[in-house]
């Protein structure tokens, strides 16, 4: 009894406790929204800064960035880089949304659409349009046309077009990787389109991979990666509705539509015929199912023939070299199948980079000097792609002798399979596309990957109405999530 | 547990220990001062900062830095119970609670007292039953993952898994443990084996450090009297070691309910078999609305939890005091 | 267990004697296979880590997961070794590590026996607030914290450069001093301890201080070493919480250190045969602590025999 009192006790001192803490909340008034909004112009710092710069490059990307420091540091030797390996891109945004709470937050940050929506709700991201359009230190229109469209673009995705919250860093897209070897001897096309137009069009995935399948009964002709760039990837090529970023929670979830149901319906009609599986279904890497050369517990080389994955991913794709040391197969890489040759689509993913708001405002035009340094360096822009596997954001990095004669190596081998991947990004480069960044889109993304699972490999006897639950499920989720 | 009472009652004078002490006001707090001075910082105030959190409407934490204000009122706690997910979250929870705990409990004490017993090996099996603490949760619970996933599509199997090919052996068809269309009753197979396993060494070494402290004198007593094994370990054993039993039950209730790591562990950030959340528990809620700064709702979840253990708390403080033996 | 309590109402004393034997050998036999089946369910992991941190990245993603790693690679080290200064990071951790360890078994010693042999008023009331800060989810005190020593008090609009304590060793070791578990675990040994003891001391005037150091520490050392251990390991393990306040190149701790330089590869994925390497070297010098310690507990263990 003694004891409950005293948790009683405890219970009443706490909600004490709260109320009166309750009146302090609003007193962090923002000093600051705003006040640079008024065109005041940067200039480039004299005194000593130091600019904060979080990412996740491995040790041999962040050697490159260490090179590029130190000639930017030639220029620039009042301005100190401390750049950072945070860990993942999630790790990097749990840390910038708690320091961005104390008023610590990096300069520049890796981020993704995603992330930077959220940080928004701070007010203290910074509108780079002010900077690129700065008389001192801006952007000249060359340096402007040299980014790549689609990727300038998806820093303007924020609802108001006219600011511009990120700029590219360096970019990667899905690629369809297939056995070639396979291929030719089967006297198969390579697909273009997702689905028969009629029983004998053999451009199209439907139909070769129920060719294969015939030729092959013990595989699994098509393993997918992601299922969530699938789902968003098919409303952007279809264009059904997805999500929009709009104020009302309810009205940004989109995808409970009938259209979707659809191709969801086509897909599972191809996983339940063992025709297709994604990596969450097959319970393993679908690089793992395609580069497979080792026989199962029953003795059988279970295969994929085609895999459609990141071309960040492109040495994941290519098989083991035998004892002999030849390939066990040829890998060939094409764009990834379309729905609509009109409207061609494919996903844009990798970094862009943001920058935070500091109390010092010469820190932000300091790091704006070398976040200018890097991207309009296509000298950086190359080096580091050749490293990374991660395709430029510059055009003029394409021109450079060092790049050119990297993707002239493109071939079939380990080494030269990551600049056959990088050419095959660059030919789709006007099909790229981001979807709205809002807060929840991320759930949004991670709901329908989810949604895409389930729909697909449900047991056949789920009934229609059961189907359809999923997909009111997966709304549901995401507004109660983001009330 | 009756038996811990007998021996109590010999050995406790009640009475003398009330009426010397409570002189020593001033001196136990002064004794207390370090701790509760860094505790009142640390972990009182981040509590009651928790409790203003919850009650202010969908407090966000980076919206109070971009100048938004919230009103008081009880908005959270309403999100957090009309969640889809909230109830399996809560059964979850607690279903988890209460089977390991016994069982973790119970293996961890057997092993305690086997190794107390034997005189060959027991460095090294003290050793080894030591390791699993100094691993840390990433490796295991990609090793478990390992262990239980299937590989393949329908007919077509790359692997079973260890575990499936080890219950082959005794001719049990293959069971999906972990992979897409598994069953709730088979991940929750899965995640209890797991949390048993990491909860294994530290209540072996709490359980052990207190068997070694008993005194000889008890068993050789037991042993002259002719009392059998199992006796001596129900009426000698638990009551001696009861302290530290009722140490490592209390905190690994509360250690249950907090449950998170060990099934992203198993089944990554989704919490499920293809993501599909189905072994989601409160504080994989709490940990799924932080990284939107969502603080109002985590900290409202967190006090649900809170409420629930503290309950649990109190039920096991109360029995502790009627049964464990000091 | 059961098994030997069957025989032992025979008459003829030859026949109890030799079924005794039996039942010694059968009880041992069961004791040693329980042990071991147990030990290898527990040790699996563990040697799962180390095979792992041999392999290739390719090996590891392979659908057949292998339990020997086909070629060894040392490369996951060199990785996990060559950016991290790993003389630095030892040196920061020990440093954290020992301070940490001092300075909380004297606060956890100190409370556990003014909670196990005091009597104050509102002493219920206190432990059940320790035990209540215990049921929170961790990181939910992390956020808080965090403003805390960054100077952004409560009640004050401003943060206070003075109390920004980020970036130094205090930050490290202070906010993690003091561990309820501890203080917890430490109460119930020391309420082993009879009471007579105690009271006999006071009758002869040994004061609380004197009688805590001379009789109740040496009749805990198998405990308190466990804390010891536990508080190490802590300090050793400590990720999230060092990597948001200090994180700089003076305060960096070893696993820090060594997650920054190596755990993702050239795409933001995780390296996980590098990540294993890592979590193997950090593991290395905790595995000896423990191995060279344990005698330590065992020496407590008869010593508090003899006294107790």
């Amino acid at each position: 009894m003694k004891k409950f009192i005293a948790l009683m006790l405890l219970v009443c001192m706490l909600v004490c406790g709260f109320l009166t803490a309750c009146n302090n909340n609003s007193d962090n008034n923002p000093d600051d929204t705003g006040s640079q909004g008024s065109k005041t112009s940067h200039t480039v710092p004299t005194g000593d800064v130091t600019v904060t710069f979080y990412h996740t490059m491995g040790k041999n990307l962040s050697d490159v960035l260490v090179k590029y420091i130190a000639e930017f540091n030639k220029v620039y030797p009042n301005i100190t880089i401390d750049h950072q390996t945070i860990g993942g891109y999630d790790d990097v945004r749990d840390q910038v949304i708690t320091e961005l709470q104390a008023g610590k937050q990096p300069a520049l940050a890796y981020c993704y659409p995603d992330h930077v929506a959220t940080y928004l709700r701070s007010k203290k991201v910074v509108d780079l349009n002010e900077y690129i359009n700065d008389e001192t230190v801006g952007l000249t229109q060359a340096q402007i046309d040299d980014f790549i469209a689609g990727y300038y673009a998806e820093g303007q995705q924020f609802g108001d077009t006219s600011k511009m919250y990120s700029l590219p860093f360096s970019k990667s897209t899905e690629v369809m990787y297939y056995n070639k070897t396979f291929f030719d001897n089967n006297g198969l096309k390579v697909p273009d389109h997702w689905f028969s137009a009629s029983a004998n069009d053999e451009t199209s995935l439907e139909y070769v991979i129920k060719k294969i399948k015939e030729i092959e009964p013990t595989s699994i002709p098509l393993g997918y990666d992601s299922e969530a760039n699938w789902f968003i990837t098919m409303t952007e090529q279809l264009k059904t509705p997805y999500t929009q970023a709009v104020d009302k929670v309810q009205d940004r979830f989109l995808f409970n539509n009938e259209k979707n149901i659809e191709f969801c319906e086509k897909f599972r009609s191809w996983c339940q015929n063992g025709l297709m599986t994604t990596q969450a279904i097959y319970g393993g890497y679908t690089s793992g199912l395609f580069t497979n050369t080792t026989a199962n517990e029953e003795g059988k080389v279970i295969h994929s023939y085609i895999s459609i994955g990141s071309s960040a991913g492109a040495t994941y794709q290519c098989p083991a070299k035998s004892d002999d040391g030849s390939y066990p197969f040829e890998v060939g890489i094409a764009t990834i199948p379309q729905a609509d040759a009109s409207n061609k689509k494919v996903i844009s993913q990798g970094p862009s980079i943001t920058m935070l708001k500091q109390k010092d405002q010469t820190v932000n035009d300091a790091a704006w000097i070398f976040l200018k340094f890097l991207l309009t360096s296509p000298e950086f822009q190359a080096e580091f792609s050749m490293a990374s596997g991660y395709v430029p954001v510059l055009k003029s990095a394409f021109e450079l002798d060092a790049y050119k004669e990297f993707l002239s190596g493109a071939n079939m081998t380990k080494d030269g399979i990551a600049a056959l991947s990088a050419k095959i990004c660059m030919e789709q480069e006007s099909a790229y596309f981001t979807s709205p960044a809002f807060i929840g889109s991320s759930d949004a993304r991670d709901e329908v990957g989810k949604l895409l699972v389930a729909y697909i490999s449900a047991a056949s006897t789920a009934t229609q109405d059961e189907l359809k639950k999923l997909f009111v499920d997966a709304y549901n989720r995401c507004v109660t999530l983001n009330q | 547990m009756n038996n811990a009472v007998t021996i109590k009652k010999q050995k406790k004078p009640k009475a003398v220990k009330d009426n010397f002490e409570s002189s020593s006001n001033f001196k136990a707090w002064l004794y207390l001062s370090p701790a509760l001075i860094l505790l009142i910082i640390f972990s009182f105030y981040p509590l009651i900062n928790t409790f203003r959190m919850a009650f202010l409407n969908g407090y966000n934490g980076l919206a109070i830095v971009g100048g938004e204000k919230f009103t008081i009122g009880i908005e959270n706690f309403k999100t957090v119970i009309n969640y889809v997910d909230f109830k399996l979250c809560l059964k979850n929870t607690l279903l988890l609670c209460v089977v390991t705990v016994p069982i973790s409990t119970t293996l961890a004490l057997l092993i305690a007292v086997a190794l107390n017993s034997i005189k060959p090996l027991q460095k090294f099996l003290q050793t080894v039953f030591f390791l699993p603490y100094v691993t840390n949760s990433i490796a295991i619970g990609m090793v478990f993952n390992a262990m239980f996933t299937r590989v393949g599509l329908g007919d077509l199997i790359q692997t079973q898994g260890i575990i499936n090919n080890i219950i082959g052996i005794f001719g049990i068809e293959p069971i999906n443990f972990v992979n897409v269309g598994s069953s709730w009753g088979a991940n929750m197979f899965v995640v209890c084996t797991y949390i048993i396993w990491n909860a294994i060494p530290f209540k072996i070494l709490v359980l052990l450090g207190g068997l070694q402290n008993v005194n000889k004198q008890y068993y050789e007593a037991a042993k002259i009297d002719g009392t059998s094994k199992i006796r001596t370990f129900f009426r000698i054993t638990i009551p001696l070691v009861s302290p530290m039993l009722a140490y490592v039950i209390i905190t690994s209730f509360i250690g249950g309910f907090k449950e998170y790591s060990s099934i992203v562990g198993i089944f990554g950030d989704g919490m499920g078999p293809g993501s599909n959340g189905q072994m989601n528990t409160l504080v994989g809620y709490v940990y799924n609305m932080l990284p939107k700064s969502n603080s109002g709702n985590a900290s409202a979840a967190s006090l649900i939890l809170f409420g629930i253990i503290l309950i649990v708390t109190a039920i096991n403080g109360y029995v502790s005091k009627k049964k464990v033996h000091y | 267990m059961a098994e030997f309590n069957n025989a032992v109402k025979e008459v003829n004393v030859e026949s109890v004697k030799a079924s005794q034997r039996t039942s010694k050998i059968i009880r041992y036999t069961i004791t040693y296979l329980f042990l071991g089946i147990m030990a290898i369910i527990v040790i699996f992991p563990f040697y799962w880590m180390i095979i792992s941190s041999f392999k290739t990245m390719d090996e590891y993603r392979a659908n057949v997961p292998t339990l020997w790693p086909q070629n060894f690679v040392f490369e996951n080290f060199t990785t996990a070794f060559s950016k991290a200064n790993l003389l630095d990071l030892f040196k920061h951790t020990l440093y954290v590590g020992l301070v940490s360890t001092v300075l909380s078994l004297i606060v956890t010693i100190l409370s556990a026996f003014a909670f196990a042999r005091l009597n104050f008023k509102g002493k219920n009331l206190v432990f059940g607030l320790l035990m209540a800060t215990m049921m929170v989810p961790g990181e939910l005190y992390t956020i808080t914290n965090y403003l805390t020593v960054s100077g952004r008090l409560p009640f004050i609009s401003e943060p206070v450069e003075a109390f920004d304590i980020t970036n130094t060793f205090a930050v490290l070791i202070f906010p993690m001093l003091v561990s309820v578990f501890y203080i917890y675990l430490l109460r119930q040994t020391f309420m082993q301890i009879p009471n007579e003891l105690y009271l006999a001391a006071k009758v002869d005037g040994t004061s609380d201080f004197k009688y805590l150091w001379k009789v109740m520490l040496p009749l805990s050392v198998s405990t308190i070493i466990t804390i010891t251990i536990l508080k190490m390991m802590g300090a050793w393990n400590a990720y999230i919480w060092p990597r948001l306040v200090a994180n700089d190149a003076a305060h960096q701790l070893i696993t820090n250190g060594l997650r920054g330089a190596s755990f993702t590869d050239e795409f933001g994925e995780t390296n996980y045969p590098a990540q294993m390497a890592a979590v193997t070297i950090v593991s290395i010098p905790l595995f000896l602590v423990f191995v060279f310690l344990r005698k330590y507990i065992m020496r407590g263990v008869s010593r508090s025999g003899i006294k107790g």
